[in-house]
């Protein structure tokens, strides 16, 4: 693994792995916290709507594909605000219209025959310089909001309700924490593809939350994972000759199910029935 | 003296086609310590949030101070019904008590002034030592205390509590209602309990909630009230020291 850094490649890789993880760490607790989780695959999805329209139109990349699924994400906040108890459903027909749509444009591009496995599985091993920027200032930008809006996004993210009463801007933060969430998975689908995104915004806050006290905890503790779980994909990836993209998700879903028999076996909780506790 | 902080004019509110509140109007005065007594799917859940501002009236008009809710929200402490939501949500007690502290100037670390606050809230509860604790490790009846400590972090004029004794043993109960009658001094109160029989010795009026609401400024109900047909299901309400013990009402049996 030591000799694979004298390959820029390499290089390239291991750093768009760790702005990857720190932005997915950071926006995939507010997600999983949040319950978002199948929202941030209807954006993941309507994603593909725009990168369709961007080869279609003959448009870069990130302006066809940050367009389309900014706008599904605003959609799709504005019917979680309004209406909680259905949006899932309506969640799920904007993803399959996005997919549908980009499938369709991309046939009707001509002469162009993309590759739509990249898309979906990323190719981590081949992130331009350029990339890199985008992340660092996705990174800086994501950090900059979570710790300007920390104590607002704790309490929407708990009690919603409450936040409103105490004057916090609940719609506004909402708006703009979804729209992060859609620019994230913009730019990183570019390297990781649209699996690994929704893997990455996922798993390791899920393990994370059990283990942390806090949410600025989880935030560190789901990056940190992410990290491990990409490097430790991407060393499988380099040394069996394997998809880097589907190797980094497998060692995701390896860890979660280790702390899940890990859980069982030594973290002996409480039934979580409350009905019948008891005081002290 | 008492000026009205309440005034609620002719309200209606209907959820999902299906009225819940009709024309309902109600003044309460200032300190006032108020029962929300009715049945289940009376409404009282559904008039609090409507008072507090939550909810949007269908017709009618609700100013409390002069103002609309949404305005005077930050003077309000609020305790919901439900405080076992969000189970797995990794946070201590002490973040859930300083959200009532909200909003904070960005960035800046937290002031003494709130953490301070916040722990004199805990330390009213009896919850203190529990501070640092994650709040799903505490049980059913510790977080009902933490949700109106974080209430009285927020120092308002109005309390709104919505059954804050659902999980709490009796002796709790007694701590509780002890400790809002001394709020009561300088705080208007409103209360949702079915706790009849404790709340009567400090309550100083009563609203039943049942679709639409009948007020009695001096918190007792005879039994010629109740046959007048307010339909709560109250076996027996009394005032004052002493507890005036009322018959049953007749054909109230649940």
């Amino acid at each position: 693994m030591i000799d694979a850094l004298h390959f820029e490649f390499m290089r390239n890789a291991l750093i768009a792995g760790c702005f990857a993880s720190l932005i997915c760490g950071v926006i995939g607790s507010f997600v999983v916290v949040n319950r978002l989780v199948f929202l941030a695959g209807g954006i993941a999805h309507a994603a593909f709507g725009g990168i369709g329209l961007a080869f279609f139109l003959g448009i870069p990349y990130l302006l066809g594909t940050l367009g389309v699924s900014l706008m599904a994400a605003m959609i799709m906040t504005a019917v979680v605000l309004n209406n909680k108890d259905r949006a899932d459903t309506f969640i799920g027909i904007l993803w399959a219209i996005g997919m549908a749509t980009g499938i369709i444009l991309l046939d009707m591009t001509p002469g162009y025959n993309v590759n739509l496995m990249s898309y979906l599985f990323g190719s981590i091993l081949a992130v331009p310089g350029s990339d890199l920027w985008w992340m660092l200032g996705l990174s800086v930008f994501t950090l900059f909001s979570t710790g300007f809006f920390y104590r607002d996004l704790l309490a929407i993210s708990y009690d919603d309700e409450f936040a409103r009463l105490r004057g916090v801007p609940v719609n506004l933060i909402y708006f703009l924490f979804i729209g992060l969430v859609a620019v994230s998975i913009v730019i990183i689908i570019r390297v990781v593809g649209l699996i690994l995104v929704i893997a990455l915004l996922t798993i390791p806050p899920y393990i994370a939350e059990k283990y942390s006290n806090s949410l600025a905890q989880m935030m560190g503790l789901s990056t940190l994972l992410a990290v491990l779980f990409n490097f430790s994909g991407l060393w499988v990836a380099y040394t069996y000759n394997l998809t880097s993209g589907a190797t980094i998700i497998l060692m995701a879903a390896a860890a979660f199910f280790i702390s899940m028999i890990f859980d069982a076996l030594f973290l002996k909780k409480p039934p979580t029935l409350i009905s019948n506790e008891q005081n002290n | 003296m008492k000026d009205p902080i309440i005034q609620v004019n002719h309200l209606s509110f209907s959820y999902n086609g299906s009225p819940v509140l009709s024309d309902v109007s109600l003044t309460v005065m200032e300190k006032e310590f108020v029962a929300f007594i009715g049945p289940n799917g009376g409404g009282k859940t559904t008039l609090i949030k409507l008072l507090l501002g939550l909810l949007k009236p269908d017709q009618g008009t609700i100013k409390i101070m002069g103002q609309s809710p949404a305005k005077i929200a930050h003077r309000f402490g609020y305790v919901p019904q439900d405080v076992s939501f969000n189970k797995s949500f990794p946070i201590s007690v002490m973040d859930v008590v300083l959200m009532g502290r909200l909003p904070f100037h960005r960035w800046t670390r937290l002031s003494r002034n709130d953490r301070i606050a916040a722990q004199k809230a805990l330390e009213s509860l009896e919850m203190l030592e529990f501070q640092n604790r994650k709040i799903n490790d505490l049980s059913g009846g510790q977080r009902e205390r933490v949700f109106i400590a974080r209430a009285l972090a927020t120092d308002p004029d109005i309390l709104f509590l919505d059954e804050p004794t659902a999980n709490i043993d009796s002796q709790g109960r007694t701590d509780l209602y002890a400790l809002l009658k001394e709020l009561n001094k300088t705080k208007t109160i409103f209360v949702v309990s079915h706790d009849t029989m404790v709340l009567s010795s400090y309550i100083t009026s009563v609203a039943c909630v049942n679709k639409d609401v009948h007020y009695h400024n001096d918190a007792e109900i005879t039994k010629e009230m109740l046959d007048m047909g307010y339909h709560c299901p109250v076996e027996l309400i009394a005032h004052g020291i002493p507890h005036r013990i009322l018959k049953t009402h007749e054909g109230n049996n649940d």
